[in-house]
């Protein structure tokens, strides 16, 4: 019954791989292409960097950065918290 | 072994070549508004440098150089000041360039468009946050790598 | 252009070689290896489609940091894989 379920999973996931890749552009031709065009355009007269992609990170998209410092800040807390030396009175 | 670390061979190296990538990663940290790179890339290339330290000379080779609780410290003072930086522009907006194309002394230059070599007095606040997310990723993943180690060898020797 | 597509092709087989290995070796440390070495030419793949930034990321974390990180985690668990 598992092994049923499962083999209908990955026909699933295979027929939607499939369907996606007969569906693709041609390698190097994006289709939709209208906020880079602007990013590429205005970053050095604007943010005054010539690293967009810097720009992109730490200016326009300030709020992704903001995300992954929060994961990584979890992450540490989260290993502190699994392998800390319990004090004395909590053993 | 008292000094769990690995041969001769590895130690020699990482001897040779661990001030090397930390210098390479202080590079891409400050050339984040540059060249290809950025705080958090930089900040991983320092922290892979720990790391090898650690595998090479294990956990006993890094006492007294890195101490733990002043790697928290550094993390938590990194992510205040990426959030401070934020904040400094909330008068117009959250994470708004106050100090681009300023004129002032912190990196307040412009840059000419179009293909150009790069200035790097210039762009705001993005080589400060740079240096913020920078701080805070090579001492936070320095930090879980060294928890790791000290702390399952601790329930080891109980 | 052809010889690039080449090399395209190279690097993705041999990306999927691998990430194979990595499952399929029953030492845990050989196994490791095989998933620092896909990761590694993920990384040149992604150079060779021009995102240096994301290369870099990729080469640091993904080829030393978690390497590191599993060679401690075998070195305090078992070296093989149970059957």
């Amino acid at each position: 019954m598992r092994k049923v379920a499962l083999f209908v999973a990955f026909l699933f996931v295979g027929a939607f791989l499939l369907l996606g890749v007969a569906d693709m552009r041609p390698f190097g031709e994006p289709q939709i292409a209208d906020m880079d065009d602007y990013y590429i355009a205005n970053t050095q007269r604007e943010v005054a960097v010539n690293n967009v992609v810097t720009a992109v990170v730490f200016d326009y998209r300030g709020f992704d950065t903001l995300g992954e410092a929060t994961v990584l800040f979890a992450a540490v807390v989260g290993i502190l918290a699994l392998f800390r030396k319990p004090r004395e009175d909590e053993r | 072994m008292k000094n769990n670390g690995m041969s001769i061979i590895v130690r020699t190296v990482t001897r040779f070549v661990y001030g090397l990538i930390i210098l390479f990663g202080f590079y891409v940290i400050m050339h984040g508004h540059l060249s290809p790179g950025g705080g958090f890339q930089g900040g991983a290339v320092v922290a892979s440098a720990f790391a090898l330290l650690l595998v090479a000379f294990g956990s006993t080779g890094l006492k007294g150089r890195l101490n733990l609780h002043w790697l928290q410290t550094m993390e938590e003072v990194g992510a205040l000041s990426f959030l401070a930086l934020a904040f400094l522009g909330i008068g117009t907006a959250f994470f708004y360039n106050l100090f681009a194309n300023s004129g002032g002394f912190l990196f307040g230059a412009s840059v000419p468009t179009g293909s150009n070599a790069g200035v790097f007095a210039a762009g705001g606040l993005v080589p400060l946050m740079n240096w913020a997310v920078g701080l805070k990723v090579m001492t936070g993943i320095a930090a879980i790598v060294i928890i790791m180690l000290v702390g399952s060898r601790k329930e080891e020797t109980e | 252009m052809i010889v690039q597509s080449i090399l395209h092709v190279v690097v993705l087989v041999l990306i999927v070689i691998g990430a194979a290995l990595a499952v399929w070796f029953k030492d845990l440390l050989s196994s490791v290896l095989a998933l620092a070495a896909a990761s590694l030419l993920v990384a040149l793949e992604f150079y060779l489609l021009q995102a240096p930034d994301v290369a870099i990321a990729e080469a640091g974390i993904g080829a030393a940091l978690t390497t590191a990180i599993y060679i401690i985690a075998i070195r305090r668990t078992a070296r093989k894989e149970e059957e």
